[in-house]
């Protein structure tokens, strides 16, 4: 270590990073209302309020069955048919096979999709569905539709040219060209992207109950704001269970694909 | 298979045809199944469409004189951003300590990783929903509730993938630091840290997008920021105030990813400088 590592000139670059940095701290620390006297008070309260949620309501058990099952349904039918959106959405948005005009629509129309968190859109859909798992099921859908239309679209965009065009040489139409030499090649990365979107599904049914679509994340509101916190705990078990069971199955069947199996 | 067959086998469809087709068919009929259990009905999306086109007529034109109406808009903004930001920084902070303890070459205290690792891995499990409505209760209705929560999702979140960078780092350098008699901080400091920096950089870039978005959505839930407004906005009616939040929402996000990436950028830049 030379005597210059200490030196102003070493550490002066980082100076105006430095500032900048605080005063962003403090600006953001200012506007989110960070008070850690408050902070103190609270974790006192919050340990007070986590302790009622002990012991747990066992004897609700069997009554959250039916909302759980729910949850996994709205899931388990919003993720296949947002994959096969999904995949006329990324035909439609990849370079060799749509014209330009058509790429342009559905990518930005994509594009503003992830924009929105599912949570705003589900309230927008509640504003024209109601309230309900069919809510519930168009959101996701239309969640799912957004990240992996994009993903298809891009792995189309990439595949190998030279199987394309053996078969347009053989004079296939557009159709038996997408048949026979587009989908094989993506096919296997859309399926293991559609088992993750269920697991992220999974997570946003949970979460979506809690504004109206049903199931377990209503279950979970309701009995907070009923102040039963002994049936939150149970709640909150199954759709820890829920999740996890979930993340399990879309790992297994995942690797079972990448493996190269189960294709038929 | 036999010359009893009326029809010559090669006609008949193949097994992969008859298969896919009985594929096809029982996983239709399980989400129409589905959907008859949930009492859903896909063409309410068809019969009920003048509700979406009623919608849309409602919120259309967007008010966007609410920006310069209400006062409130612009720092609720500021606000939604402030908690993202907050959060992923600190969650950062405190996530790589908690990483270095958790990482089995920096800490040699197999008790103390176990602790640390299973705290972690509870928070991750932990809803969000639960975790802001406890935070909610305890700190009081406000951007604080909902900035909380996100650090300790990011804690959680950062911590696991930070510790298993750090775990997985070149053992050469430190090694080669430790010979050179340097104590357990410098060896972080000098072959720990610049190991795990891009990683780190990348997965901070990578969270902030990820808290933005749950921002908004926690805000939702009386978190505070541009979600509470949108809320406020949709649970009056007031679907043109509503659709302005919205689109402030979108051009938020996407202006937010633009400025990440010219910082990541520049943080890239500066790193290849150090090398």
């Amino acid at each position: 270590m030379n005597p210059s590592d200490f030196s102003p000139r070493r550490y002066a670059k980082h100076v105006w990073g430095a500032v900048v940095l605080s005063a962003a701290v403090l600006v953001a620390s200012w506007r989110s209302e960070v008070n850690f006297g408050d902070l103190a008070k609270a974790s006192g309260k919050a340990a007070t309020l986590v302790g009622l949620f002990f012991p747990p309501d066992w004897e609700s058990f069997p009554k959250m069955i039916g909302p759980a099952f729910i949850t996994v349904l709205i899931a388990a039918v919003a993720t296949p048919i947002g994959t096969l959106c999904a995949l006329a959405f990324g035909l439609a948005s990849a370079r060799n096979v749509s014209p330009p005009w058509l790429r342009l629509t559905t990518r930005s129309l994509m594009a503003l999709e992830r924009g929105i968190p599912e949570i705003i859109l589900v309230l927008v859909l509640v504003a024209a569905f109601g309230i309900g798992p069919f809510t519930g099921v168009v959101a996701l859908t239309i969640a799912s539709i957004g990240m992996l239309g994009k993903l298809v679209g891009d792995a189309i965009e990439e595949i190998d040219t030279a199987t394309v065009e053996s078969v347009a040489c053989v004079g296939a139409t557009r159709g038996q060209l997408i048949r026979y030499a587009v989908l094989p090649q993506v096919m296997p990365s859309l399926l293991t992207n559609a088992m993750f979107r269920f697991e992220v599904n999974i997570r946003a049914s949970v979460l979506l109950g809690a504004i109206g679509s049903g199931g377990i994340g209503y279950e979970l509101m309701l009995s907070m704001n009923q102040l039963e916190y002994h049936k939150t705990t149970v709640a909150v078990v199954v759709s820890l269970l829920l999740v996890f069971l979930a993340e399990r199955l879309s790992d297994a069947i995942r690797s079972h694909l990448l493996e190269g199996g189960g294709l038929s | 298979m036999n010359a009893t067959l009326a029809v010559p086998y090669a006609q008949l469809p193949s097994v992969r045809f008859r298969r896919r087709v009985t594929v096809t068919l029982l996983s239709s009929a399980a989400i129409a199944g589905a959907l008859v259990y949930m009492n859903a009905d896909p063409f309410a999306l068809v019969r009920d469409f003048h509700f979406v086109t009623n919608l849309v007529g409602q919120m259309l034109p967007p008010n966007l004189g609410l920006f310069w109406h209400k006062k409130s808009l612009l720092p609720s903004l500021i606000d939604t951003i402030s908690m993202a930001f907050l959060a992923t920084l600190a969650g950062a902070i405190i996530a790589f300590v908690l990483a270095l303890l958790a990482a089995r070459n920096t800490t040699p205290y197999r008790g103390a990783r176990l602790v640390i690792r299973s705290l972690l891995a509870m928070e991750r499990c932990t809803p969000e929903y639960l975790v802001l409505m406890v935070l909610l209760i305890s700190v009081g209705i406000g951007p604080f509730a909902a900035m909380l929560t996100l650090l300790l999702r990011s804690i959680g979140m950062f911590g696991k993938l930070f510790a298993d960078a750090i775990e997985h780092v070149d053992t050469g350098p430190l090694e080669a630091t430790a010979v050179t008699g340097a104590s357990r901080l410098q060896i972080i400091r000098y072959a720990v840290l610049p190991q795990v920096a891009p990683s780190i950089v990348a997965n901070v870039f990578y969270a902030f997008d990820v808290n933005l978005r749950m921002a908004v959505a926690l805000g939702v839930f009386g978190g505070g920021g541009i979600g509470f407004e949108l809320n406020l906005a949709r649970s009056v009616l007031r679907y043109r105030d509503m659709f302005a939040c919205l689109l402030l929402v979108i051009v938020m996000i996407n202006l937010m990813e633009r400025v990440a990436d010219a910082f990541r950028k520049r943080i890239f830049s500066l790193e290849a400088q150090l090398e």
